[in-house]
């Protein structure tokens, strides 16, 4: 065998047992879930002894793991009997959620808007990046003013933190779209709107769901953001305050829920993602290893 | 048809009789102004009913132009392209095409894909009542019980196989065929034109196909047309009366041989700016 064959594997490779065992470096004879259990242990451990070494005046300021899983339990009850952190979460919940919604459809329309007129990639896309440029959570007062301290502020600053990747990614699926195709789309005589209906849309649906997928995230960052600095009863107000009087424990707690919900959200869009694209290349190879 | 006592079948073109014309092609000039470049020169052609066309030439000749211009894809500076005695202003039902990729929509299936054209031009009512159609145009093509399979579950061949049932699903009158087969591996290439020449007879398929394969060209072709380029003309027409149909034994053989020679030379002569016109 030679050296260049030993390298690291493409997954579709990786499945032969013996070809494994050839391979040089350990790391890929463990298997994966091991190697992840293992690091997680290692750095719990890390962050225990760096909480347990802290001199005793500033304990406070870092809480250990086991004190943060205490809080944890604590938080978690709270939620299940529908108390002020349930609260909180519900809140928070739904500013991502309509957040994400409203950066979804004007990510979209834009995007398409961008990506499929002259005026719109000429005119407007430079406006758009623009934009894009500003620190966008500046805006923030500017929303809890226009908007008041409630959810619909956060609402606001969650969409304009998180549409603008929908729209890049959409009019960049757009652009993409093979061109010999389109002009067999020309040779069908096809109206603009049936080449963008059944030709230009499907196949910016890879890029579309990038966009969605960053959304996702950013929408929750623009939620906490939005409460950091408009106030209001959510999670980012609630964390605000707990960091406020050095509870650190249920700080970690609260920041794992929010994990929690942005990677539910993240989820969601990856699931429709399955659903939709399993024509796509980088799903093929599952398609094939089922049928 | 008949078949000879020899069992050849002879249906050269000298035995055959004239077929109306179902393409004319005059005068026909394409300057990209932009570029100020002379793409095709007084360029001009006839094509008989069911008879296979192919045009070589060294690369920026300009016969994909030629070819986008009389599928009606991109207009003519001066001249006129007659399909069927009407003149091609844009791209019409009766003009079928096909590329070098299969260009199938990945989430179609293969039957969805080849009633496209239909329901691009009637509506998804229309195309399903053609269901029938395409379905025998699979089988036609060897792809009998593939019909609800996805393009990324086929080889490069049977995709190919696909567009050419989406390309002749609404019966056009003349198949334009862009490298169809460039992107395929020699074997397959060759097998897939042993494939074209058969389904073009059984259709009785009026055929105009450019292609970078001097062999390729000679095997399929009643005619090769062999263009110079800058500007682009037609230099030599060679006309191949080798007996119908054709396998792939043919290739060896010393009639054969001797038409690649004169598309070869033909080809020789107009790079080096000579010209046979």
């Amino acid at each position: 065998m030679t050296q260049t064959t030993q390298g690291p594997r493409g997954p579709a490779e990786m499945s032969d047992a013996e070809e494994l065992w050839y391979s040089g470096k350990w790391i890929d004879r463990v298997p994966q879930w091991v190697s992840i259990t293992v690091l997680g242990l290692a750095m719990l451990g890390l962050w225990w002894l760096i909480a347990e070494l802290m001199p005793t005046n500033l304990k406070i300021l870092l809480a250990g793991p086991a004190d943060t899983f205490e809080e944890l339990w604590d938080t978690t009850k709270n939620i299940v009997s529908g108390g002020h952190i349930a609260e909180g979460l519900w809140i928070t919940t739904q500013e991502v959620l309509l957040g994400f919604l409203a950066a979804a459809i004007l990510g979209f329309v834009l995007g398409v808007v961008v990506g499929e007129t002259r005026l719109g990639k000429r005119a407007v896309m430079p406006y758009l990046v623009a934009l894009n440029a500003l620190p966008k959570v500046a805006f923030a007062p500017v929303f809890v003013a226009w908007f008041g301290f409630g959810v619909n502020s956060k609402i606001v600053m969650a969409l304009f933190i998180a549409f603008f990747p929908v729209i890049v990614d959409t009019a960049a699926g757009l652009y993409s779209v093979d061109a010999d195709t389109v002009m067999l789309f020309q040779s069908m005589e096809s109206s603009r709107w049936q080449t963008l209906r059944k030709l230009k849309l499907p196949s910016a649906l890879p890029f579309i769901f990038a966009g969605l997928k960053t959304a996702a995230v950013f929408s929750v960052v623009g939620a906490v953001v939005g409460e950091y600095l408009g106030g209001g009863h959510g999670l980012g107000e609630l964390i605000r305050l707990s960091a406020q009087t050095l509870r650190i424990d249920r700080v970690f707690a609260l920041i794992v829920y929010l994990g929690i919900l942005g990677l539910l959200l993240f989820g969601l869009v990856a699931w429709a993602e399955k659903k939709l694209l399993f024509w796509h290349k980088s799903e093929i190879f599952e398609i094939q290893g089922t049928g | 048809m008949t078949t000879p006592a020899n069992g050849i079948d002879r249906t050269g073109l000298e035995s055959r009789p004239v077929e109306h014309e179902v393409v004319r092609i005059t005068k026909l000039n394409k300057t990209f102004h932009k570029r100020g470049l002379k793409a095709l020169d007084d360029v001009d052609m006839t094509l008989r009913h069911s008879t296979f066309t192919s045009v070589i030439g060294p690369s920026g000749c300009g016969k994909s132009t030629l070819l986008k211009i009389m599928a009606g894809l991109i207009p003519a500076t001066s001249g006129e392209i007659l399909l069927n005695g009407k003149a091609v202003t844009g791209p019409r039902q009766d003009i079928g095409i096909m590329f070098q990729q299969p260009t199938l929509l990945p989430w179609r299936t293969s039957i969805e894909n080849v009633l496209l054209p239909i329901e691009i031009r009637s509506g998804a009512a229309a195309a399903q009542a053609k269901k029938d159609d395409a379905l025998r145009l699979l089988e036609l093509v060897g792809l009998e019980g593939f019909d609800h399979v996805h393009p990324h579950e086929l080889s490069g061949g049977m995709a190919q196989r696909v567009a050419i049932c989406r390309m002749l699903v609404t019966g056009p009158a003349i198949l334009l065929l862009d490298e169809p087969f460039g992107a395929l591996d020699e074997l397959t290439r060759e097998y897939m034109n042993v494939e074209l020449q058969r389904i073009c007879r059984e259709r009785d398929a009026t055929s105009f196909m450019v292609t970078h394969a001097i062999p390729e060209a000679v095997f399929l072709a009643d005619q090769v047309f062999v263009m110079s380029a800058r500007p682009g003309r037609i230099a030599t027409i060679v006309d191949v009366d080798l007996p119908r149909p054709r396998n792939l034994d043919m290739m060896t053989t010393p009639e054969f041989g001797a038409l690649v020679r004169r598309v070869r030379h033909s080809l020789d002569m107009g790079i080096d700016g000579g010209g046979l016109a």
